[in-house]
Protein backbone atom coordinates (compact mmCIF):
# COMPACT_ATOMS: atom_id res chain seq x y z
CA UNK A 1 0.00 0.00 0.00
CA UNK A 2 3.20 1.93 0.34
CA UNK A 3 3.84 4.77 -1.44
CA UNK A 4 6.82 7.74 -1.28
CA UNK A 5 7.97 7.15 2.08
CA UNK A 6 4.86 7.18 3.70
CA UNK A 7 4.57 3.72 5.17
CA UNK A 8 1.18 1.79 5.56
CA UNK A 9 1.38 2.73 9.22
CA UNK A 10 2.15 6.02 9.21
CA UNK A 11 -1.01 6.68 6.55
CA UNK A 12 -2.97 5.00 9.03
CA UNK A 13 -1.61 7.31 11.98
CA UNK A 14 -2.46 10.35 9.76
CA UNK A 15 -6.26 9.52 9.23
CA UNK A 16 -6.02 8.62 13.04
CA UNK A 17 -4.86 12.30 13.53
CA UNK A 18 -1.81 10.26 15.59
CA UNK A 19 1.41 12.65 13.39
CA UNK A 20 2.72 15.57 14.98
CA UNK A 21 2.73 18.96 12.50
CA UNK A 22 5.95 18.07 11.13
CA UNK A 23 5.11 14.36 9.90
CA UNK A 24 1.60 15.53 8.66
CA UNK A 25 2.94 18.36 6.48
CA UNK A 26 5.16 15.35 4.75
CA UNK A 27 2.34 13.56 4.61
CA UNK A 28 0.12 16.54 2.67
CA UNK A 29 3.19 16.75 1.14
CA UNK A 30 2.96 13.34 -0.51
CA UNK A 31 -0.59 13.36 -1.07
CA UNK A 32 -0.46 16.26 -3.44
CA UNK A 33 2.49 14.51 -5.18
CA UNK A 34 0.30 11.26 -5.97
CA UNK A 35 -3.11 11.02 -6.34
CA UNK A 36 -3.27 6.78 -5.68
CA UNK A 37 -1.69 7.95 -2.20
CA UNK A 38 -5.25 10.62 -1.58
CA UNK A 39 -7.13 7.69 -3.04
CA UNK A 40 -5.70 5.01 -0.22
CA UNK A 41 -6.62 7.52 2.01
CA UNK A 42 -10.13 7.95 1.73
CA UNK A 43 -10.22 4.18 1.34
CA UNK A 44 -9.06 4.04 4.86
CA UNK A 45 -11.57 6.87 6.04
CA UNK A 46 -14.16 5.13 4.58
CA UNK A 47 -13.11 2.05 5.99
CA UNK A 48 -12.76 4.02 9.92
CA UNK A 49 -16.73 5.51 8.54
CA UNK A 50 -18.04 1.57 8.13
CA UNK A 51 -16.74 0.24 11.59
CA UNK A 52 -18.43 2.94 13.01
CA UNK A 53 -21.74 2.62 11.32
CA UNK A 54 -21.88 -1.12 12.09
CA UNK A 55 -21.32 -0.85 15.50
CA UNK A 56 -23.92 2.55 15.76
CA UNK A 57 -26.57 0.09 17.11
CA UNK A 58 -25.53 -3.06 18.86
CA UNK A 59 -28.29 -5.17 19.34
CA UNK A 60 -30.10 -3.98 23.12
CA UNK A 61 -29.35 -6.76 25.58
CA UNK A 62 -33.13 -6.41 26.96
CA UNK A 63 -33.73 -7.83 24.07
CA UNK A 64 -31.58 -11.39 24.71
CA UNK A 65 -32.99 -11.45 28.09
CA UNK A 66 -36.41 -11.55 27.92
CA UNK A 67 -38.30 -12.01 31.67
CA UNK A 68 -41.66 -11.85 31.22
CA UNK A 69 -42.47 -13.20 27.48
CA UNK A 70 -45.43 -15.43 27.86
CA UNK A 71 -45.46 -16.23 24.16
CA UNK A 72 -43.37 -16.22 21.40
CA UNK A 73 -43.89 -13.05 18.55
CA UNK A 74 -41.39 -12.03 15.70
CA UNK A 75 -39.41 -9.80 17.95
CA UNK A 76 -38.99 -11.72 20.77
CA UNK A 77 -38.31 -14.56 19.13
CA UNK A 78 -35.43 -13.24 16.58
CA UNK A 79 -34.01 -11.93 20.36
CA UNK A 80 -34.28 -15.23 21.80
CA UNK A 81 -32.52 -16.94 19.01
CA UNK A 82 -29.52 -14.30 18.79
CA UNK A 83 -29.33 -15.27 22.52
CA UNK A 84 -29.22 -19.04 21.46
CA UNK A 85 -26.83 -18.62 19.22
CA UNK A 86 -24.53 -17.18 21.94
CA UNK A 87 -25.11 -20.07 24.75
CA UNK A 88 -22.42 -21.96 23.73
CA UNK A 89 -20.05 -19.38 24.42
CA UNK A 90 -21.85 -18.49 27.81
CA UNK A 91 -21.99 -21.95 29.22
CA UNK A 92 -18.47 -22.07 29.08
CA UNK A 93 -18.31 -18.82 31.04
CA UNK A 94 -20.88 -20.51 33.74
CA UNK A 95 -20.17 -23.93 33.70
CA UNK A 96 -17.24 -24.20 35.83
CA UNK A 97 -19.05 -26.89 38.37
CA UNK A 98 -17.44 -29.49 40.61
CA UNK A 99 -16.91 -32.52 38.00
CA UNK A 100 -19.76 -34.97 37.44
CA UNK A 101 -20.85 -38.79 37.95
CA UNK A 102 -18.89 -40.75 35.12
CA UNK A 103 -22.21 -41.37 33.29
CA UNK A 104 -23.06 -37.97 32.45
CA UNK A 105 -21.52 -36.04 29.52
CA UNK A 106 -20.11 -33.01 30.65
CA UNK A 107 -22.51 -30.33 29.09
CA UNK A 108 -24.59 -27.56 30.71
CA UNK A 109 -28.33 -27.68 29.75
CA UNK A 110 -30.63 -24.76 30.03
CA UNK A 111 -34.29 -24.49 30.16
CA UNK A 112 -37.41 -21.96 30.27
CA UNK A 113 -38.73 -21.24 33.44
CA UNK A 114 -42.37 -20.37 33.80
CA UNK A 115 -41.41 -16.63 32.38
CA UNK A 116 -39.62 -18.01 29.78
CA UNK A 117 -36.65 -16.74 31.22
CA UNK A 118 -32.93 -19.29 30.74
CA UNK A 119 -32.20 -20.89 33.37
CA UNK A 120 -29.21 -23.24 33.83
CA UNK A 121 -28.89 -26.69 34.61
CA UNK A 122 -26.72 -29.84 33.72
CA UNK A 123 -26.99 -32.91 32.51
CA UNK A 124 -26.87 -34.37 36.36
CA UNK A 125 -29.86 -32.87 37.24
CA UNK A 126 -31.80 -34.18 34.29
CA UNK A 127 -31.05 -37.68 34.70
CA UNK A 128 -32.59 -37.29 38.43
CA UNK A 129 -35.86 -35.48 36.73
CA UNK A 130 -37.79 -37.74 34.87
CA UNK A 131 -39.86 -34.84 33.18
CA UNK A 132 -36.97 -33.53 31.79
CA UNK A 133 -35.84 -36.48 29.54
CA UNK A 134 -37.00 -34.32 26.30
CA UNK A 135 -33.84 -32.52 24.87
CA UNK A 136 -32.65 -30.78 22.71
CA UNK A 137 -29.03 -30.70 21.32
CA UNK A 138 -28.27 -27.59 19.10
CA UNK A 139 -25.20 -27.51 16.57
CA UNK A 140 -24.36 -23.90 14.68
CA UNK A 141 -21.12 -25.05 13.49
CA UNK A 142 -19.76 -27.33 11.05
CA UNK A 143 -16.77 -28.26 13.37
CA UNK A 144 -16.45 -32.18 13.47
CA UNK A 145 -15.25 -32.36 17.18
CA UNK A 146 -18.43 -30.47 17.84
CA UNK A 147 -20.60 -32.86 15.82
CA UNK A 148 -18.54 -36.31 17.56
CA UNK A 149 -19.85 -34.26 20.84
CA UNK A 150 -23.09 -33.72 19.84
CA UNK A 151 -23.41 -37.35 18.78
CA UNK A 152 -21.58 -39.00 22.02
CA UNK A 153 -23.88 -36.91 24.18
CA UNK A 154 -27.28 -38.09 22.54
CA UNK A 155 -25.82 -41.60 22.41
CA UNK A 156 -25.01 -41.23 26.34
CA UNK A 157 -28.33 -40.05 27.43
CA UNK A 158 -30.76 -42.02 25.20
CA UNK A 159 -28.24 -45.50 27.27
CA UNK A 160 -28.91 -43.78 30.38
CA UNK A 161 -32.52 -43.55 30.31
CA UNK A 162 -32.73 -46.84 28.23
CA UNK A 163 -33.90 -48.90 31.22
CA UNK A 164 -36.16 -46.43 32.37
CA UNK A 165 -39.83 -47.18 31.50
CA UNK A 166 -40.12 -43.76 29.92
CA UNK A 167 -36.47 -43.46 27.45
CA UNK A 168 -35.16 -40.06 26.63
CA UNK A 169 -36.73 -38.45 23.32
CA UNK A 170 -33.68 -36.56 21.89
CA UNK A 171 -33.36 -33.69 18.87
CA UNK A 172 -29.96 -33.40 17.45
CA UNK A 173 -30.91 -29.78 15.90
CA UNK A 174 -27.88 -28.25 13.29
CA UNK A 175 -28.31 -25.01 11.93
CA UNK A 176 -25.76 -22.30 9.96
CA UNK A 177 -23.08 -24.12 8.76
CA UNK A 178 -23.12 -27.02 11.06
CA UNK A 179 -26.09 -28.42 8.13
CA UNK A 180 -23.16 -29.58 6.28
CA UNK A 181 -22.12 -32.06 9.47
CA UNK A 182 -26.27 -33.54 7.86
CA UNK A 183 -25.68 -33.30 4.23
CA UNK A 184 -25.28 -36.29 1.84
CA UNK A 185 -22.37 -36.54 0.16
CA UNK A 186 -20.24 -33.89 2.21
CA UNK A 187 -20.74 -35.06 5.66
CA UNK A 188 -17.82 -37.80 7.02
CA UNK A 189 -20.16 -39.16 9.46
CA UNK A 190 -22.80 -40.70 7.37
CA UNK A 191 -22.41 -43.93 9.38
CA UNK A 192 -22.25 -43.05 12.17
CA UNK A 193 -25.27 -41.13 11.93
CA UNK A 194 -27.11 -43.94 10.02
CA UNK A 195 -25.96 -46.57 13.01
CA UNK A 196 -27.84 -44.06 15.62
CA UNK A 197 -30.77 -43.42 14.08
CA UNK A 198 -31.22 -47.57 13.50
CA UNK A 199 -30.28 -48.09 17.47
CA UNK A 200 -32.58 -45.23 18.74
CA UNK A 201 -35.97 -44.73 18.02
CA UNK A 202 -36.39 -41.72 20.12
CA UNK A 203 -33.76 -39.65 18.24
CA UNK A 204 -34.63 -37.30 15.35
CA UNK A 205 -32.05 -35.49 13.21
CA UNK A 206 -33.20 -32.20 12.38
CA UNK A 207 -31.81 -29.28 9.30
CA UNK A 208 -32.51 -25.98 9.42
CA UNK A 209 -34.04 -25.25 5.65
CA UNK A 210 -32.91 -21.67 6.36
CA UNK A 211 -29.32 -22.93 6.37
CA UNK A 212 -30.36 -24.97 3.49
CA UNK A 213 -31.80 -21.97 1.59
CA UNK A 214 -28.30 -20.19 2.23
CA UNK A 215 -26.08 -22.63 1.22
CA UNK A 216 -28.09 -23.23 -1.99
CA UNK A 217 -27.60 -19.28 -2.77
CA UNK A 218 -23.67 -19.52 -2.07
CA UNK A 219 -23.71 -22.37 -3.66
CA UNK A 220 -24.77 -20.39 -6.77
CA UNK A 221 -28.54 -22.31 -6.28
CA UNK A 222 -26.80 -25.54 -8.24
CA UNK A 223 -29.85 -27.45 -6.63
CA UNK A 224 -31.30 -28.47 -3.32
CA UNK A 225 -28.76 -29.60 -0.58
CA UNK A 226 -29.56 -33.10 -0.39
CA UNK A 227 -29.68 -34.28 3.21
CA UNK A 228 -28.44 -38.02 4.71
CA UNK A 229 -31.55 -40.34 4.72
CA UNK A 230 -33.87 -40.00 7.57
CA UNK A 231 -33.05 -36.45 8.40
CA UNK A 232 -36.28 -33.97 9.64
CA UNK A 233 -36.08 -30.76 7.83
CA UNK A 234 -37.51 -27.89 9.96
CA UNK A 235 -38.58 -24.16 8.08
CA UNK A 236 -36.21 -22.70 11.12
CA UNK A 237 -33.82 -24.18 13.94
CA UNK A 238 -34.41 -21.65 15.18
CA UNK A 239 -38.00 -21.08 16.03
CA UNK A 240 -38.55 -24.97 16.49
CA UNK A 241 -35.86 -24.64 19.37
CA UNK A 242 -38.29 -22.06 21.03
CA UNK A 243 -41.31 -23.97 20.33
CA UNK A 244 -39.30 -27.09 21.74
CA UNK A 245 -38.17 -24.67 25.01
CA UNK A 246 -41.47 -23.49 25.10
CA UNK A 247 -42.63 -26.70 25.96
CA UNK A 248 -41.18 -27.60 28.50
CA UNK A 249 -37.88 -29.02 26.58
CA UNK A 250 -34.46 -29.25 28.15
CA UNK A 251 -31.34 -27.29 25.32
CA UNK A 252 -27.66 -28.02 25.08
CA UNK A 253 -26.17 -26.22 23.06
CA UNK A 254 -22.84 -27.93 21.43
CA UNK B 1 -13.69 16.99 55.37
CA UNK B 2 -11.64 13.92 54.22
CA UNK B 3 -15.34 11.71 54.64
CA UNK B 4 -16.95 13.83 52.28
CA UNK B 5 -14.32 14.45 49.66
CA UNK B 6 -14.16 10.67 49.49
CA UNK B 7 -17.66 10.25 49.69
CA UNK B 8 -18.00 12.95 46.81
CA UNK B 9 -15.30 11.19 44.76
CA UNK B 10 -16.92 7.78 45.30
CA UNK B 11 -20.12 9.19 43.67
CA UNK B 12 -18.45 10.66 40.93
CA UNK B 13 -16.61 6.92 40.56
CA UNK B 14 -19.98 5.43 40.11
CA UNK B 15 -22.14 7.88 37.94
CA UNK B 16 -18.98 7.84 35.30
CA UNK B 17 -19.19 4.16 35.26
CA UNK B 18 -22.40 4.43 35.12
CA UNK B 19 -22.35 6.32 32.04
CA UNK B 20 -19.19 4.61 30.58
CA UNK B 21 -21.86 0.90 30.26
CA UNK B 22 -23.20 1.33 27.09
CA UNK B 23 -19.59 2.02 25.50
CA UNK B 24 -18.29 -0.83 27.24
CA UNK B 25 -21.29 -3.19 25.96
CA UNK B 26 -20.50 -1.74 22.26
CA UNK B 27 -17.18 -2.45 22.24
CA UNK B 28 -17.63 -5.67 24.49
CA UNK B 29 -19.93 -6.86 21.73
CA UNK B 30 -17.49 -5.94 18.90
CA UNK B 31 -15.34 -8.45 20.00
CA UNK B 32 -16.95 -11.23 20.64
CA UNK B 33 -20.56 -10.85 18.83
CA UNK B 34 -22.82 -12.14 21.12
CA UNK B 35 -24.80 -9.93 22.86
CA UNK B 36 -25.08 -12.13 26.16
CA UNK B 37 -22.09 -12.62 26.55
CA UNK B 38 -21.08 -9.04 25.55
CA UNK B 39 -23.22 -7.88 28.42
CA UNK B 40 -21.84 -10.61 31.04
CA UNK B 41 -18.05 -9.43 30.07
CA UNK B 42 -19.97 -5.92 31.15
CA UNK B 43 -21.06 -6.52 34.19
CA UNK B 44 -18.07 -8.81 35.35
CA UNK B 45 -15.96 -5.40 34.40
CA UNK B 46 -18.27 -3.43 36.19
CA UNK B 47 -18.31 -5.04 39.30
CA UNK B 48 -14.25 -5.68 38.89
CA UNK B 49 -14.20 -1.64 38.70
CA UNK B 50 -16.35 -0.94 41.85
CA UNK B 51 -14.15 -3.48 43.82
CA UNK B 52 -10.94 -1.93 42.75
CA UNK B 53 -11.98 1.98 42.59
CA UNK B 54 -8.83 2.26 44.76
CA UNK B 55 -6.41 1.66 42.32
CA UNK B 56 -7.98 4.45 39.90
CA UNK B 57 -5.82 7.46 41.02
CA UNK B 58 -7.34 9.99 38.45
CA UNK B 59 -10.96 9.86 36.48
CA UNK B 60 -9.45 11.21 33.98
CA UNK B 61 -7.60 7.71 33.01
CA UNK B 62 -10.65 5.79 33.77
CA UNK B 63 -11.30 5.20 30.27
CA UNK B 64 -8.43 3.57 29.70
CA UNK B 65 -8.17 1.58 32.59
CA UNK B 66 -12.44 0.18 32.56
CA UNK B 67 -11.15 -1.10 28.92
CA UNK B 68 -8.50 -2.67 29.83
CA UNK B 69 -10.25 -4.45 32.99
CA UNK B 70 -13.04 -5.34 29.79
CA UNK B 71 -10.00 -6.96 27.85
CA UNK B 72 -8.84 -8.69 31.08
CA UNK B 73 -12.05 -10.19 30.99
CA UNK B 74 -12.67 -11.12 27.28
CA UNK B 75 -9.39 -12.65 27.80
CA UNK B 76 -9.91 -14.95 30.75
CA UNK B 77 -13.16 -16.01 29.43
CA UNK B 78 -11.44 -17.84 26.74
CA UNK B 79 -8.79 -19.06 29.22
CA UNK B 80 -11.25 -20.55 31.72
CA UNK B 81 -13.96 -22.15 28.97
CA UNK B 82 -11.31 -22.97 26.06
CA UNK B 83 -8.06 -22.95 27.16
CA UNK B 84 -6.35 -25.05 24.59
CA UNK B 85 -7.63 -23.13 21.52
CA UNK B 86 -5.69 -19.67 20.80
CA UNK B 87 -8.15 -16.70 20.96
CA UNK B 88 -6.54 -15.49 17.51
CA UNK B 89 -8.06 -19.24 15.71
CA UNK B 90 -10.92 -18.63 16.66
CA UNK B 91 -13.31 -17.96 14.02
CA UNK B 92 -16.87 -16.33 15.41
CA UNK B 93 -20.02 -18.31 14.37
CA UNK B 94 -21.75 -16.27 11.70
CA UNK B 95 -24.97 -17.76 12.55
CA UNK B 96 -28.61 -16.62 11.26
CA UNK B 97 -30.53 -13.69 13.11
CA UNK B 98 -33.19 -12.29 12.16
CA UNK B 99 -33.13 -9.43 12.94
CA UNK B 100 -30.10 -8.88 10.11
CA UNK B 101 -32.17 -9.66 7.30
CA UNK B 102 -33.65 -6.21 5.99
CA UNK B 103 -31.91 -4.58 3.81
CA UNK B 104 -30.60 -1.75 5.89
CA UNK B 105 -28.97 -4.03 8.22
CA UNK B 106 -27.26 -6.03 5.27
CA UNK B 107 -24.24 -3.49 5.30
CA UNK B 108 -24.07 -3.56 9.00
CA UNK B 109 -23.78 -7.44 9.04
CA UNK B 110 -21.20 -7.07 6.15
CA UNK B 111 -18.83 -5.07 8.28
CA UNK B 112 -19.94 -6.76 11.60
CA UNK B 113 -18.64 -10.02 9.45
CA UNK B 114 -15.41 -8.64 8.25
CA UNK B 115 -14.45 -7.56 11.73
CA UNK B 116 -15.48 -10.82 13.44
CA UNK B 117 -13.14 -12.58 10.77
CA UNK B 118 -9.96 -10.46 12.30
CA UNK B 119 -7.46 -12.14 14.38
CA UNK B 120 -8.72 -10.82 17.97
CA UNK B 121 -5.74 -8.45 18.25
CA UNK B 122 -6.49 -6.79 15.15
CA UNK B 123 -10.60 -6.93 15.70
CA UNK B 124 -10.07 -5.10 19.14
CA UNK B 125 -6.84 -2.68 18.03
CA UNK B 126 -9.17 -1.44 15.20
CA UNK B 127 -12.81 -1.42 17.15
CA UNK B 128 -10.94 0.78 20.23
CA UNK B 129 -9.36 3.16 17.62
CA UNK B 130 -12.83 3.45 15.49
CA UNK B 131 -15.62 2.85 18.22
CA UNK B 132 -14.13 4.38 21.16
CA UNK B 133 -11.73 6.80 19.79
CA UNK B 134 -8.95 5.44 21.47
CA UNK B 135 -5.33 6.83 20.83
CA UNK B 136 -2.59 5.07 20.11
CA UNK B 137 -1.08 5.37 23.36
CA UNK B 138 -4.42 4.32 24.67
CA UNK B 139 -4.68 1.21 23.20
CA UNK B 140 -1.54 0.08 23.95
CA UNK B 141 -2.18 0.76 27.74
CA UNK B 142 -5.59 -1.05 27.06
CA UNK B 143 -3.81 -3.64 25.72
CA UNK B 144 -0.54 -3.90 27.39
CA UNK B 145 1.03 -4.15 24.07
CA UNK B 146 3.93 -1.28 22.18
CA UNK B 147 2.73 1.14 20.10
CA UNK B 148 4.57 0.16 17.31
CA UNK B 149 2.28 -3.36 17.86
CA UNK B 150 -1.27 -1.01 17.60
CA UNK B 151 0.04 0.29 14.50
CA UNK B 152 0.97 -2.87 12.97
CA UNK B 153 -1.76 -4.18 13.96
CA UNK B 154 -4.25 -1.30 13.06
CA UNK B 155 -2.46 -1.25 9.56
CA UNK B 156 -3.22 -5.18 9.13
CA UNK B 157 -6.56 -4.90 9.98
CA UNK B 158 -7.82 -2.19 7.50
CA UNK B 159 -5.89 -3.60 4.90
CA UNK B 160 -8.00 -7.17 5.20
CA UNK B 161 -11.13 -4.60 6.15
CA UNK B 162 -10.16 -3.42 2.51
CA UNK B 163 -9.68 -6.50 0.94
CA UNK B 164 -12.86 -8.00 2.26
CA UNK B 165 -15.91 -4.90 2.01
CA UNK B 166 -13.89 -2.48 -0.97
CA UNK B 167 -12.82 -4.62 -3.28
CA UNK B 168 -15.61 -7.25 -2.62
CA UNK B 169 -19.09 -7.08 -3.34
CA UNK B 170 -20.05 -3.33 -2.36
CA UNK B 171 -19.52 -0.71 -5.40
CA UNK B 172 -17.97 2.21 -3.75
CA UNK B 173 -20.33 4.79 -4.69
CA UNK B 174 -23.11 2.82 -3.31
CA UNK B 175 -21.78 2.21 -0.53
CA UNK B 176 -20.95 5.60 0.59
CA UNK B 177 -24.66 6.92 -0.92
CA UNK B 178 -26.24 4.02 1.47
CA UNK B 179 -23.94 5.24 4.26
CA UNK B 180 -25.08 8.93 3.85
CA UNK B 181 -28.81 7.54 3.70
CA UNK B 182 -29.01 5.58 6.85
Amino acid sequence: MSNNDISDERLNAFIDDELDALEKSEVFEALEAERELSQQVCELRQLSELVRHAYDTPPAIEQYRPQHTKRINPWGAAAAASLLLGIGATLGWVGHQPPEPVDVPRLNAMYWDKEHAFQNSDLAAIAQNPDSRKIIVHLNTSSGPKFEQALATAEQLLETYADSDKGAEIEVVANASAVKMLRAGFTPYSQRVSDLQERYINLTFLACKDAMDHIRELENDQGEVQLLPGVDVTPSALEHILNRLSDGWMYINV
Amino acid sequence: MTVIKTFCKNQQFKRTLAEYRENLYRIAYSWCHNPALADDLVQETLAKALKNSSQLRDLATMKAWLYRILSNCWRDHFRRSRETVDIDDIVLVDGDTPDLRNDRQQIIHRVRNAIARLPNGQRQVITLVDLEGCSYIEVAQILDVPIGTVMSRLSRARKALKELLLQAELPRDRKVHQLRSV
